[in-house]
């Protein structure tokens, strides 16, 4: 734990408040040998249950397939699609409310291969060969269930539990549990495969109701990583350096004489990181350190898996450098949503991801970091048995396939199931609520134990409505 | 206390009772959340009200304390002396418990930690079996939490602070003090003390006259003079308007995916920005934001504020219509009960509060009030006289077109019937048989949901473009031919009435509220107050086409004697003045808020209030003058403060304070000399208005980076606290970010020396020692400077140059031209241009041509288009031909598309470049001559993109050499002349001199004439690159100003 000059602090609440960084709940429970879960009820207690679990996970990756991809085309093999393509949903399912409200629409067969592999057997269709080599580091959740039918509800709750805005991200909950290991980077960031902005922007990685440190912070893979991170055309670095040099001259006295106030000492010292960030941060994404041997592993030679590929590496070399959650985004602005020509656009999107994922669970394994790394795969909803327009599939949100690996996850495991079409999931539902409360148990926090008080309610990442799947760990 | 405590010895050496009842708080939070439901889970079973096993009960305090058959349970603070962890840690072979399985490690740590903290044990909150509780199932403690105790008379403490107080306020405040041994700090000195009320008041630095007028005020009444005059102004109201903005949630846009902007949402924010400035009493104002639809349906000024029940988000093509509705309603009781109640409902829509006495189904009753209400497009903000004038003039030009109308019916109607047939059948069968129905027939839930479902098709309605639409040459010319027709009629058609963004309820009846018990299944809920202070059936009395329950709820709110409504608003007052409420936690007075520090204080403010006729200016007026706002805030903290209070709850100076995110973008604007104070009316981005930050566009999916790093909210719940943090990303936007930088620049480039920087930012003169500092500064920047700029000197180009026809220079004078008033070209149409580029960018940016874009890919508002030229470091060909477009793609989602030519543009030479936009064929294609080598031909080149219109659906103004918001996106060099043609013009149709050009353009521009009517050059951000070292020097000297802390925090 790095050890800083801190001025006297008023209370722990103006702590979490002002800190520029570094410090997650979790750690500070530990430090301060006392409890201490923040909020602005500024109400303190026990921390000591929040750790001593069993999950391993240190950090995450979170490959976002933005859009929704098709799980009766990847992960969920339906053998019954194809005998009743063509047909109208029986009248045993329930109708479902469908986004685009095709409702007599007929299923639409799987034209994919499928076959099983590794010792476990799992099923993957042959959009996947290279991940399905990893089979048995998977753990495939194939009954999660979501409230968003839309892709901005869906998004926002896969990134906060809820379909409606003003809640903190995933990634800013495990930020604020655990902190990060690097002070001169952000603990949460995220990359996006192009310039097209993700379903509901920024908040997607924002904080809600909890401060600002903790929110995600958009990497780009090109030129400067991190927005202001250069100093704008005509500041050379003396110039830059002499500003910075004489703004501390001034504050420095001005803090001095207000020794009680942390915010000034807090505002100091968040130009101090920044002007360490901007030393880190560029190396941080810089790949010209890479092997060529890695570069080709996660597919940089070749056009359709570049992008991903290069972020994907990204995403190990940040993991690496102590970055908590690293999230990628693939299909950024509903990419994977195919209303239409299914066939075509999701060939594309998996020969463009597949090979790049593959590499990511190769290397981290090589570098023995698969074991406290938790690896996602998934969108915020599947998609229907039913077509729709010309060749496409319908939101489905009632029962859609996400995989893990990693982190302390059994691989090799089938988890919960869909209805024969895969239309509903039926078996061991796992709710976005539990997915993140088990994800939360990997890495060894208990979720319930988690709480941010915010206008005198404890806010908890799964809206106190999740319950971890304890059998992801074998 | 309300707490029971075992027996414990306690060092409270060094412990203020404040810190203690923290402690306290903690405590019985711990023993809520963990500990009763280890209890309950595990062991209530045998030992709870069905079954007292071995004399034992554990579902009280008392009969815990009493333990049972083997003797006390605990020994508090002890737990290895304590039975029950000697039982549960299964330490004794014959007395194990659970009898079966035991505890998890987790929990047995637990109810250790518990045991050690002296097992706290909260008076009872939810009801526990046995302990009596009244017919609605609360307990006397709970009956006796402070919030719900009718409003006392305090008396101020006579004796308090007779020297220092100059109020009533202070006397409580004095009191406190002296029963803590606390001193008041000195009072602030007349620079202070005007710069907080400013910022206070108004959210804005007091100019230097300002200042120096107040100080050489020597009139005895001078500090009530500048507070009146304060009130008086407009400003006042454009400050404290945001804190109530904040906690309604307001904002310009709809939330979830397209984030649509709400053209009319504007109104409310000037409303309350209004009526702030008028003094409206409390009353009133709260009763026209939740009724002013019954209260005064024909009065625009009043019903305008139903506008508040419309600032929850909304998604325009959600299907789950039933869903949306709900979460409506839900949000609609959330806010309410936490902005004019101060009490945290949401969390009894699924039980009962675990910590408060609300009921679920006081939730529901809360609820019950809104379930009716209908968001309206249909009633402009208007009079009943202004509405009926208009519908007769409207009427008359009906008549007198109606031969025309019907015609374009004919040619147009089909088509848009068809599309809106294709969204209704999109809803599932349910729906679509509400919306089926005559409204008169539907029960008021399915008018609720009809017309939310309405929405979507209005919304086809709203998008469909007839001429895009028709199929034929011959109908599109026939369409436009009638168009121009009813076109003669303008004159007698009647001015559209303002839009209005307002509800109303869906009629007299109102749908059923259901309670979703989790046990028993649902159940109907009336409207309701909340039972345990106002248990009386509210009093309805429903209107012709409304139900009034809504009146009745704002009724019962603003009543004088209603403890909660008073103390909340009365609290919140406080808060923006100190930073910090007399109860700590402004949305939620209940047991999860924070003890307020001086109740007595509150039911007096509450009670003056009252007296005052809910005049805020009043209050405010008391409060400003008192000699507790008074006092400094700079100071060394006394040490008897610095260990009883050393978060300063009990005001002995005044707490220093970081600027809120608006005071500090306007104190940014207010310091460089551009604040625009332009009152209301539609907005900008706050990246391209000066106006005040009230006045910006607030787009919840795009919070403006500024005000986002320095934590505005976004507008998705209430937000009564600003979160202060300092970010990393916060100083990087600040020393490098492009705004911030622009002020410094502007500011550099006005003043003379350092010491009008320091009065321009800071307020104040510099000291001795800081002139010295900036003197050397400037020299050392200035010579740094001159160095550079020699070397530089040879690429600096003469002004004479720069200002030649058709020469776009960055921070120039000229450094774009805005063309306003041009028509749009629509979604097939041709660029065309005689460039001459002096460079390309260096990094990734594209050096504009011509474009109708504001460079955002996101919202409805950003579509667009542009034309121009690639950087160095660009994914595309570098310094290539590109045309970015933003419009809709065949998934009606708003999408982004780079369509780049791979034809170079070399800088230095003179090109002759055209672009054919075709959303109907899906492609561009680029037509480009190089105008300096004679012999050679035009490359040519088509490439396809996926979107399929509504480029012109934008809210940008086409703009030559840039975008319409300010980027690195300027163009540098020549532009000879421009023109945008709506159609595909054919390669006869172009020519490389304008004057050639025929004038059928939506817009056309050549360089060597005058400026057309409607073209506006627009400036850079003033001197940097003037090379002007010394003007340089000033503008670093103005940019770490900016970035100080002295700047940012009042202290």
């Amino acid at each position: 734990m790095p050890c800083y000059n801190f001025s006297p602090i008023r209370s722990r609440r103006d702590f979490l408040r002002t800190a520029g960084g570094g410090f997650g709940a979790v750690a500070l429970a530990a430090l301060t040998g006392s409890p201490l879960i923040a909020g602005t009820g500024g109400a303190t207690r026990a921390g000591a249950a929040l750790t001593n679990r069993p999950g391993r996970a240190k950090n995450v990756i979170f490959l976002v397939m933005e859009g929704g991809p098709s799980h009766l085309d990847t992960f969920d093999h339906k053998p019954l699609i194809n005998e009743l393509d063509g047909q109208k949903l029986p009248a045993s399912f329930k109708p479902p409310i469908l986004a685009m409200g095709e409702s007599n629409a007929p299923i639409m067969g799987s034209p994919r291969q499928w076959t099983q592999h590794g010792q476990s057997g799992l099923w993957v269709s042959d959009w996947f060969p290279h991940v399905a080599r990893h089979a048995d580091d998977l753990a495939v959740i194939k009954s999660c269930v979501s409230d968003g039918i839309n892709h901005a509800g869906g998004v926002c709750q896969m990134n906060t539990g809820s379909v409606f805005g003003g809640r903190p991200s995933l990634g800013a909950w495990v930020d604020y549990g655990l902190g990060t290991e690097n002070q001169n980077l952000p603990g949460f960031v995220v990359i996006k495969d192009s310039e097209k902005e993700v379903v509901n922007g920024v908040r997607n990685w924002g904080t809600g109701f909890m401060p600002a440190v903790h929110q995600g912070v958009e990497f780009s893979a090109n030129g400067s990583p991190i927005r202001n991170l250069q100093a704008p055309k005509g500041l050379d670095e003396a110039r830059q350096r002499d500003k910075l040099e004489f703004l501390a001259q001034l504050n420095r006295p001005h803090a001095a004489a207000r020794a009680d106030d942390s915010e000034l000492e807090a505002r100091i010292r968040s130009y101090e990181l920044a002007y360490r960030m901007q030393a880190e941060a560029p190396g941080a994404v810089d790949l010209s350190r890479e092997t060529a041997e890695t570069k080709t592993l996660y597919g940089l030679d070749a056009k359709e898996t570049a992008v991903f590929g290069r972020n994907c590496l990204l995403a190990r070399r940040l993991v690496e450098q102590g970055v908590r959650f690293v999230q990628l985004y693939s299909g950024a602005g509903s990419g994977w949503d195919s209303h239409t020509e299914l066939e075509k656009s999701h060939a594309g999107l998996c020969r463009s991801v597949d090979k790049p994922i593959a590499a990511l669970l190769t290397d981290l394994k090589a570098r023995g970091l698969l074991d406290e790394t938790l690896v996602i795969w998934g969108g915020e909803f599947g998609r229907t048995p039913m077509a729709e327009q010309k060749g496409g599939r319908d939101h489905n949100p009632t029962g859609f396939t996400m995989w893990m690996a990693g982190g302390g996850v059994q691989g090799g495991k089938s988890i919960g199931a869909t209805d024969d079409l895969g239309l509903y999931a039926v078996k061991d539902r796992l709710h976005v609520h539990d997915l993140h409360a088990s994800i939360m148990y990997l890495l060894g926090i208990d979720h319930t134990q988690l709480i941010y008080h915010h206008q005198g309610r404890p806010e908890r990442i799964d809206v106190n409505e999740g319950k971890a799947f304890k059998r992801l760990i074998g | 206390m309300k707490i029971f405590w075992f027996p414990l010895i306690f060092t409270v050496v060094g412990m203020s009772r404040l810190a203690a009842a923290e402690e306290t708080r903690s405590g019985e939070i711990f023993f809520e959340t963990e500990i009763r439901p280890l209890l309950a889970r595990r062991c209530y079973e045998c030992h709870g009200e069905k079954k007292s096993k071995s004399g034992l009960r554990l579902d009280s305090a008392a009969r815990f304390a009493q333990g049972g058959d083997s003797g006390a349970l605990i020994v508090a603070g002890a737990p290895e002396k304590s039975l029950l962890l000697q039982v549960i840690r299964r330490t004794d072979p014959d007395l194990q418990m659970p009898p079966d399985d035991p505890l998890p490690a987790t929990e047995v740590a637990r109810l250790e930690q518990w045991v050690a903290m002296g097992a706290p044990w909260p008076a009872s909150v939810a009801p526990v079996a046995g302990l009596p509780v009244d017919e609605h199932g609360f307990t006397a403690e709970q009956r006796a939490f402070w919030t719900f105790q009718p409003l006392t008379h305090p008396t101020p403490p006579a004796l308090a602070g007779k020297r220092w107080a100059r109020g009533e306020i202070d006397q409580f405040i004095a009191a406190k003090h002296a029963e803590r041994g606390l001193v008041p700090a000195p009072a602030a000195n007349r620079e202070e003390w005007v710069r907080r009320v400013f910022f206070d008041v108004h959210g804005l630095p007091p100019t230097r006259a300002q200042v120096t007028a107040f100080v050489e005020d020597q009139r005895p009444d001078a500090d009530e003079r500048l507070i009146d005059e304060l009130l008086a102004s407009p400003r006042y109201g454009e400050r404290w308007g945001q804190h109530w903005l904040d906690l309604v949630r307001f904002a310009d846009s709809d939330g979830y995916r397209a984030d649509f902007l709400r053209p009319a949402a504007w109104q409310y924010r000037d409303w309350v920005i209004r009526s702030l400035n008028a003094d409206l009493p409390y009353d009133r104002f709260v009763q026209a934001q939740l009724a002013g639809d019954e209260i005064a349906p024909n009065d625009p000024d009043v019903f305008v504020a139903t506008s508040y029940l419309r600032n929850g988000i909304y998604e325009w093509n959600q299907r789950d219509v039933r869903g949306q509705a709900n979460l409506i309603v839900d949000d609609i009781t959330a806010n309410v009960g936490e902005v004019f109640l101060g009490l945290s409902f949401a969390c009894a829509r699924c039980h009962d509060h675990k910590f408060d006495p609300i009921l679920q189904k006081d939730y529901f009753a809360l609820r019950a009030f809104f379930e009716g209400v209908l968001w309206r497009s249909d009633l402009p903000l208007a009079t009943r006289e202004e509405r009926a004038r208009s519908a007769e003039k409207l009427t008359a030009w009906e008549t007198a077109t109606a031969g025309i109308r019907g015609q374009i019916e004919e040619l147009i109607g089909p088509e848009r019937d068809r599309l809106v047939k294709r969204a209704h059948d999109r809803f599932t069968d349910d729906i679509q048989t509400m919306m089926d129905k005559p409204a008169a027939q539907r029960a008021p839930f399915e008018q609720v949901v009809a017309t939310l479902a309405a929405r979507q098709l209005e919304y086809e309605v709203d998008r469909y473009e007839p001429q895009k639409a028709l199929k034929t040459p011959e109908a599109k010319a026939r369409y436009a031919t009638l168009l121009a027709e009813l076109q003669l009629f303008e004159a007698i058609k009647p001015a559209p009435l303002p839009e209005a963004f307002v509800a109303t309820d869906a009629g007299r009846e109102s749908p059923p509220t259901k309670m979703k018990a989790r046990r028993g299944g649902d159940r109907e809920v009336a409207p309701g107050f909340l039972t345990v202070i106002a248990p009386e059936e509210p009093l309805i009395t429903p209107l012709e086409h409304s139900s009034g329950r809504r009146t009745a709820l704002a009724n019962w709110i603003t009543r004088p004697d209603n403890p909660l409504a008073t103390r909340t608003i009365v609290n919140r007052v406080w808060q923006y003045h100190f930073g910090r409420g007399l109860a700590g936690s402004p949305n939620d007075l209940g047991k999860l808020g924070e003890l307020p520090t001086h109740p007595e204080l509150l039911d007096w403010l509450a009670q003056r209030f009252i007296t005052l006729g809910g005049s805020l200016k009043k209050l405010h007026r008391e409060i400003l003058l008192s000699a507790t706002y008074r006092q400094t805030a700079r100071m060394a903290v006394p040490a008897r403060a610095a260990l009883i209070d050393p978060d300063n709850r009990f005001l002995w100076r005044f707490s220093p304070r970081r600027l809120d995110a608006e005071q500090v973008r306007d104190a940014m604007l207010a310091a460089s000399g551009e604040l625009n104070l332009t009152v209301g009316g539609p907005v900008q981005d706050a990246g391209v208005s000066t106006r005040r930050s009230i006045f910006t566009l607030r787009r919840r999916n795009s919070t403006n980076d500024l005000l986002r790093v320095l934590d505005a909210p976004a507008g998705f719940s209430s937000s009564a606290e600003r979160q202060v943090t300092a970010t990393p990303l916060q100083a990087l936007l600040f020393m490098n970010g492009e705004w911030p930088l622009a002020r410094a620049r502007q500011l550099g480039s006005v003043v003379a020396g350092a010491a009008d920087i320091w009065q321009a930012v800071l307020g104040r003169v510099p000291l001795a020692d800081e002139k010295r500092v900036a003197e050397d500064f400037i020299a050392r920047r200035t010579a740094a400077g001159r160095l550079g700029a020699d070397e530089a000197a040879g690429a600096i180009t003469s002004e004479h140059a720069v200002m030649a026809a058709g020469r776009f220079k960055e921070n120039t004078a000229r450094e774009r031209l805005l063309v306003r008033g041009a028509p749009r070209e629509g979604d097939d149409f041709t660029v065309e241009a005689i460039v001459h580029l002096e460079s390309i960018d260096p990094g990734a940016a594209v050096r504009v041509i011509a474009s109708r874009w504001n460079g955002e890919r996101l919202s409805l508002d950003s579509h667009g288009w542009s034309l121009g030229v690639t950087g160095k470091k660009s994914a595309f060909k570098p310094s290539s031909l590109i045309v970015q477009l933003v419009g809709e793609d065949d998934n009606m989602n708003t999408a982004y598309e780079a369509v780049a030519s791979g034809i170079v543009i070399a800088p230095g030479k003179t090109f002759h470049v055209v672009a054919r936009v075709a959303c109907a064929e899906g492609t561009v294609s680029f037509f480009v001559r190089d105008l300096d080598s004679a012999e050679s031909g035009p490359l040519t080149t088509t490439v396809k993109h996926r979107l399929v219109g509504k480029l012109g659906a934008g809210a940008a103004t086409p703009v030559i050499g840039g975008l319409y918001r300010r980027g690195p996106h300027q163009f540098d060099g020549r532009i000879d002349g421009v023109r945008v043609v709506p159609g595909l013009l054919d390669d006869q149709a172009l020519a490389a001199d304008p004057s050639r050009w025929s004038a059928l353009g939506a817009m056309t521009w050549d360089a060597r004439h005058a400026l057309p009517a409607g073209y506006e050059w627009q400036a850079g951000v003033s001197g940097e690159e003037t090379a002007d070292p010394r003007i340089r020097a000033m503008t670093d000297l103005a940019h770490v100003l900016l970035n100080s802390n002295e700047f940012i925090h009042l202290h």
